[in-house]
């Protein structure tokens, strides 16, 4: 074996330099092209991502077939690469086991463990190869997104555990008797080999071995040149990932728009994403998850968050090169190649003049996003597509005013009136005449201070039918006797419209506004029944200085009920309801259970139908990321489909907790010629107040 | 090409006004002032020539106190070059006064092009534009709403009742836009930036004696609210009888 063992420490050196050389040369793209951003705050939180979404796989697990079969193989291969460590070592140091350092008993269950894991990689493996290669979902299909690489990863695992089993059992062959009931795969194989000659076992042992050691070593050194690059990136990924705390999901990064020297707001290249995006982009298998799940796209629309990750890799693969004088380049066909473009043939020139704006993502896709966060919500490796159509959004609005003419009214009216419609700012409270709701100031000068604010906004103050929402809501505080306040005209738009639709700067404008009102009143306590107020003002408005607790309206009654405060019409009515869940209260805050609690303590003999997709996997109304203002001409209205899927449960009636959700579910009933009613939930619960 | 636009700081008009305690002036607390729209497509039609032309030169003329500062600075975000404040302590109603001052500024100041809102949305006299074009003895077209501008001649499109006139008058004029000619854009960050950093000139206005001046102000009568008679087949009869009798359109 001298021979041998001097080629394969030749073999080892040469493979893992080329890979630490390949390895080296994407971290270094990513950190040079990116722009810095800290990952290095709730380390709780991240290790939590780390065990269940990384390791526990939970988020693939979503998707039950493909999950259960890639679950198996990623435990399989965390397992089998201790195995890999033996055969690596043995090779390096002829005769060494790991039974040279474990106990007996440890070292059987090792070997069990290989054993078994081998041959269910091996049998998921099989059903994932007939799935892409026979089944082919329509998720894993899209323009230039071609399954190649994927069928070559899978056949090299396959091909991995053949060979670790076939390796055992010409072993076992040649030993009779060395084998125990612990490697029961290994041992059945070796029974078929009892007739073949001692140097046929040693050659197909010797075969066995060099195969497989020779291709772990060559699957790794594949994987940088493969969009399969996930193998080796997912976990930092996951560990990486967007959070900003315990409970806090989707918030947008804060933005220093008076910081001296920055020259871009926003981002229109990958020169001014933050390097997590660009690992992003790199840990994207092209699984198309978030695609199938995105209500633009399912709607017909030309966004795709997996194209959003797959032009971001394609575009650094284009630029870092030339941007970090790499000479040593090789190709990589398949991070360069992928859906909606190729980025391997421009010339030098022409990759420095590009950009992922326009040359590879246009502006069309980026305004299609309802921001529901269902792409970031399904991407098993915690990838946030949704970071960077906000970046290019913003870039696009704060340097060059380039969006939907039909938003400028919005801005314009936001900043003149503070509220995304051209109502009379002086009549925002005139929604409650009558009610005997005092405003913030009235009550201060009265020397009381309320237990809670009630925060109505835009929608509430001003929409025909959302008003009805805050009068409804206020009956219910007012038969707990809650003592609470509105802000009256001194109320302005949240700037969550503003936000999401890149404009910034006018965003900060209002953010601060109501920071200043509330932090005037010493306001504390915010109620309101507006999951995008309630998710702003409670996860967002910190970056700016603002900090209060924010309830949203279901969480509140919901509490009211538990503790007997609201006097109920104990029978109600035996209905059928279907609850349809907003994103900014749902995947943005995780809040599932109160609306449905709420339904159901108001209305004891109501039974609760779910439409297909719901609760984290629920589709939009359509209203998010500004899309309330914005024309829908392109396929299919995403309300009209939405509404379909609720009024296909056969409800009585449909349940909301959104003012947004409200007008689009609303009118998605009438364009379906509907009675149904739609009702937010505090109606449902005024309704029953005795 | 040099071209002057004369903007107008208003108040916001969504909104219910209030009478001042003297009687003939607004109450300007809680307002929210903002650039005449009329205006805004003005300087929005002297930017997209710069657009064309980059040689162009855009100046923002406005008559205020310091406030229309702000409302020139966002004419600057906007995209053009640099601003004049004619500061007064407030804007006098009487157009002829105002003109004057704005004409004493712009008669030696070359300009090719001197662009106006065809009125504001406050006084609604419709006249400074006219009698500037009048004071400096230039070719003057009121409420336009398509321009074309070739060399040292100009054509316009009019809307005027019932129909449509095109006209074409030499360089230097004097115009004043009306609804229709253009959207005016949208300032984004990055000019709200740029705008701090360019020229805005302060100067004392020339106003002269003002002939015409408000005595009083009053509000609209408040108008009945509507009335419910009923609802279908049965209410046509008696909504007859109140459209014939009481409303007497019938």
């Amino acid at each position: 074996m001298t021979i041998g063992r001097g080629v394969f420490i030749f073999v080892v050196v040469v493979t893992l330099a080329f890979f630490s050389y390949n390895a080296q040369r994407l971290v270094r793209y990513m950190r040079t092209v990116g722009r810095p951003d800290d990952r290095s705050d709730n380390p709780v939180t991240r290790i939590r991502n780390l065990i269940l979404i990384g390791f526990g796989q939970t988020k693939i697990l979503r998707d039950p077939v493909a999950g259960s079969l890639h679950a198996l193989v990623f435990w399989g291969f965390v397992v089998l690469t201790i195995g890999t460590g033996e055969i690596i070592i043995s090779g390096l140091f002829p005769g060494f086991s790991y039974a040279m350092i474990l106990p007996g008993p440890i070292y059987a269950l090792y070997t069990l463990s290989q054993e078994l894991f081998a041959l269910l990689v091996l049998a998921a493996v099989t059903v994932l190869l007939y799935r892409r290669i026979v089944v082919k979902p329509a998720r894993l299909q899209g323009d230039k997104v071609h399954s190649g690489d994927a069928i070559l990863i899978l056949s090299m695992i396959g091909a991995l555990m053949v060979s670790l089993l076939s390796l055992g059992a010409f072993e076992f062959a040649l030993h009779p008797g060395s084998g125990t009931i612990f490697q029961p795969i290994s041992l059945a194989l070796s029974h078929a080999l009892t007739g073949l000659p001692t140097w046929g076992l040693e050659a197909g042992r010797a075969t066995s071995w060099w195969f497989h050691a020779l291709l772990i070593l060559i699957f790794l050194n594949y994987l940088p040149y493969s969009k399969h690059l996930h193998v080796l990136t997912s976990l930092p990924n996951t560990y990486l990932s967007n959070t900003s705390g315990p409970g806090v999901k989707g918030a947008m990064s804060y933005m220093d728009l008076e910081a001296e020297g920055v020259e871009h707001f926003g981002a229109s290249d990958v020169t001014q994403l933050g390097w997590k995006n660009l690992l992003d982009s790199y840990s994207c298998t092209e699984c198309g998850r978030c695609t199938a799940a995105c209500p633009a796209h399912i709607t017909g629309k030309l966004l795709s968050p997996r194209k959003i990750m797959i032009n971001t890799r394609q575009r650094l693969m284009e630029l870092a090169p030339l941007a970090t004088g790499d000479f040593g380049e090789f190709e990589h066909p398949q991070l360069s190649a992928g859906e909606g473009g190729d980025a391997g043939d421009a010339t030098a020139t022409a990759a420095l003049q590009n950009t992922l704006l326009d040359n590879y993502i246009t502006e069309e896709e980026l305004w299609a996003c309802t921001s529901c966060r269902a792409c970031v919500q399904e991407c098993p490796v915690s990838i946030d597509q949704l970071d960077i159509i906000n970046e290019l959004r913003r870039s696009l609005v704060l340097m060059e005013s380039r969006f939907p003419p039909e938003i400028q009214p919005a801005f314009e009216s936001m900043e003149r009136n503070g509220s995304p419609w051209a109502f009379n700012p002086g009549d925002r409270g005139k929604w409650a005449e009558g009610m005997d709701i005092p405003t913030m100031a009235e009550m201060i000068e009265r020397g009381e201070r309320p237990e809670v604010l009630f925060w109505v906004g835009c929608m509430g103050s001003f929409d025909d039918r959302a008003k009805k929402i805050a009068v409804a809501f206020a009956r219910v505080l007012q038969a707990a006797h809650v003592r609470f306040a509105i802000l009256g005209q001194e109320e302005k738009c949240n700037g969550d419209p503003a936000r999401r639709m890149g404009n910034e700067y006018l965003y900060q404008m209002l953010a601060r506004d109501n920071i200043e009102t509330l932090d005037r009143y010493g306001v504390e306590t915010i109620v309101t029944n507006c999951p995008h107020c309630f998710h702003q003002i409670g996860n967002e408005y910190p970056q700016l200085g603002g900090n209060y607790e924010v309830i949203h309206h279901s969480t509140y009654i919901e509490k009211l009920l538990e503790e007997n405060r609201l006097p109920l019409n104990g029978e109600g009515k035996q209905l059928t309801v279907a609850y349809h869940d907003s994103c900014y209260l749902g995947r943005y805050n995780d809040v599932y259970e109160a609306p449905r609690e709420t339904l159901r303590r108001s209305l004891p003999m109501m039974t609760l139908v779910e439409p297909p997709r719901t609760r984290s996997k629920a589709l939009c109304c359509g209203a998010g990321g500004g899309r309330m203002w914005m024309e829908e001409t392109v396929g299919k209205r995403i309300n009209a489909e939405r509404t379909e899927e609720l009024l296909a449960t056969g409800a009585d009636v449909l349940a909301v907790a959104c003012p947004f959700c409200m007008t689009m579910i609303g009118d998605g009933v009438k364009g379906q010629d509907s009675d149904v009613p739609v009702y937010d939930i505090s109606e449902v619960v005024a309704q029953q107040l005795l | 090409m040099k071209i002057a636009v004369c903007i107008k700081r208003v108040p916001d008009m969504d909104v219910r006004f209030k009478i001042a305690a003297i009687g003939n002036a607004v109450d300007e607390a809680g307002l929210k002032f903002d650039m005449n729209d009329f205006d805004s497509w003005a300087v929005e039609a002297a930017l997209q020539i710069k657009d064309r032309d980059a040689a162009t030169e855009v100046v923002i003329v406005s008559l205020g106190t310091d406030a229309v500062q702000e409302t020139i600075r966002k004419a600057l975000a906007m995209g053009a070059d640099r601003g004049v404040e004619l500061k007064t302590d407030h804007i006098p109603f009487d157009g002829l006064a105002i003109a004057r001052a704005l004409a004493a500024e712009l008669k030696d100041g070359g300009y090719d092009l001197v662009l106006f809102g065809k009125q504001s949305a406050d006084s609604s006299n419709g006249v400074v534009g006219a009698m500037v074009g009048e004071l400096l003895g230039l070719p003057l077209v009121t409420a336009i709403s398509k321009l074309e501008i070739s060399g040292q001649k100009g054509s316009a499109k009019r809307e005027i009742e019932g129909g449509q006139e095109f006209v074409e008058f030499p360089l230097p004029a004097v115009l004043t836009i009306d609804q229709g000619l253009n959207i005016a854009r949208y300032p984004a960050l990055k000019g709200i930036m740029a705008a701090k950093k360019k020229p805005l000139e302060v100067k004392p206005a020339q106003l002269g004696a003002q002939t015409v001046t408000v005595t009083q102000m009053e509000l609209p009568p408040e108008r009945a609210p509507g009335r419910i008679i009923g609802e279908g087949v049965a209410a046509v009869p008696e909504l007859v009888r109140l459209l014939q009798t009481e409303a007497k359109v019938l």
